[in-house]
């Protein structure tokens, strides 16, 4: 008995989860991530940058929260412009973290760390609709790109959050 | 030594029917609309990339390949999609606009371990025969795939994520603000070639 209401429960959610998906309407026709830059004394590589930039905009496809990704540089109709944002930031800090610190002492030091800022503004008239403050870290033996992955994947979450209410 | 040597070169991937991989559009990217419409010839596709193995996609797992050259997929893609739009003149003597290309990456860039990110990269000069002019255009196109554990989903993996990114560069080309730019500067109304102008009506 306590089976079957088990799965039932299960059912239920599963089928509700599904069904909040499939109403959900894309807020924007395009959006146009940049690449973000670097604050002065960020050592972070130009292919850090670059996938970043792949990462955000493969978020931004799974979240659809947007109707179409563009590229950057990319033309849009004027009609469409206002329906459309750019996502643009700069990384604030990096630390690389230490590998040493990080297994003698424990509790979160030495973790490699990231903190970037990120706008997103209308097309048509630069106004801004919202700001965002990342920080991600990881284990310092980790890869350096997977503290993209993470950032990218916060950054489209914290967007959904905003403006995902926002019918425009 | 000779033999860390030999066994180095027998760990070398080659080129096997089960290996390669063949990476095309699935259909043309339709580009940007122009004011008047030019007429573009793909002159040249260079490859800058400085890779010793351009064909070579993937070399763990017994390696992937290309079953043609970067540069020749390239030039295919678009091709293809300024046909599709009827902005591909027929001959490089009745193009208003000519598009030499330089290849900078075409394959897998480093990701982070987890994942495949593919990355098209190139930059074209576009000129105006008539006049000299020329006009740089950059253009980029990623694509992240899932990692996967199988060699047959590895290969698939790569070719969706290589046909994304061929297809996210071309796109990118094709509608990007810098090829309007440059449209608008080198070729303005009304300087269209006679072969041109006639081909057009």
């Amino acid at each position: 008995m306590r089976i079957w209401i088990g799965l039932m429960v299960l059912a239920q959610l599963t089928m509700g989860g599904y069904a909040v998906a499939k109403n959900e309407a894309p807020v924007f026709k395009t959006a146009e991530a940049k690449h973000f830059n670097g604050a002065e004394g960020v050592e972070l590589s130009p292919a850090f940058y670059d996938y970043f930039y792949a990462e955000l905009r493969n978020e931004l496809k799974k979240s659809k929260l947007v109707n179409d990704v563009i590229g950057e540089g990319e033309a849009v109709d004027d009609a469409d412009a206002e329906k459309s944002v750019i996502i643009n930031g700069t990384v604030t800090e990096y630390k690389k973290g230490s590998a040493v610190k990080n297994a003698l002492i424990g509790f979160g030091a030495g973790m490699r760390s990231l903190k970037l800022d990120a706008d997103v503004q209308r097309r048509s008239d630069k106004q801004n609709l919202c700001g965002m403050h990342v920080h991600v870290k990881i284990a310092p033996n980790w890869n350096e790109k997977t503290m993209a992955k993470f950032a990218a994947q916060l950054i489209v979450k914290d967007m959904k959050k905003e403006l995902g209410s926002q019918k425009k | 030594m000779l033999a860390f040597h030999a066994r180095a070169v027998a760990d070398e991937p080659k080129p096997k029917p089960e290996n390669i991989i063949s990476v095309h559009l699935a259909e043309p990217v339709p580009p940007q609309k122009f004011e008047r419409a030019p007429k573009l010839w793909i002159t040249d596709v260079t490859d800058r990339s400085g890779n010793p193995q351009p064909m070579l996609v993937l070399k763990s797992r017994g390696g992937i390949f290309l079953d043609r050259q970067p540069t020749v997929i390239v030039r295919e893609a678009l091709e293809e999609s300024l046909k599709s739009a009827n902005l591909l003149a027929t001959d490089a003597n009745s193009a208003d606009l000519m598009v030499r290309v330089y290849l900078f990456h075409f394959g897998l860039a480093e990701g982070s371990g987890l994942d495949f990110f593919g990355k098209v990269e190139f930059s074209t000069i576009v000129k105006n025969p008539k006049t000299g002019e020329t006009s740089e255009v950059k253009a980029t196109g990623t694509s992240i795939a899932k990692g996967a554990a199988k060699k047959k989903n590895v290969q698939k993996n790569v070719q969706d994520d290589l046909e994304e990114s061929l297809k996210d560069a071309t796109r990118n080309f094709l509608r990007g603000q810098q090829l309007k730019d440059a449209v608008a500067t080198l070729w303005k109304a009304g300087e269209a070639t006679p072969s041109a102008a006639a081909k057009s009506q």
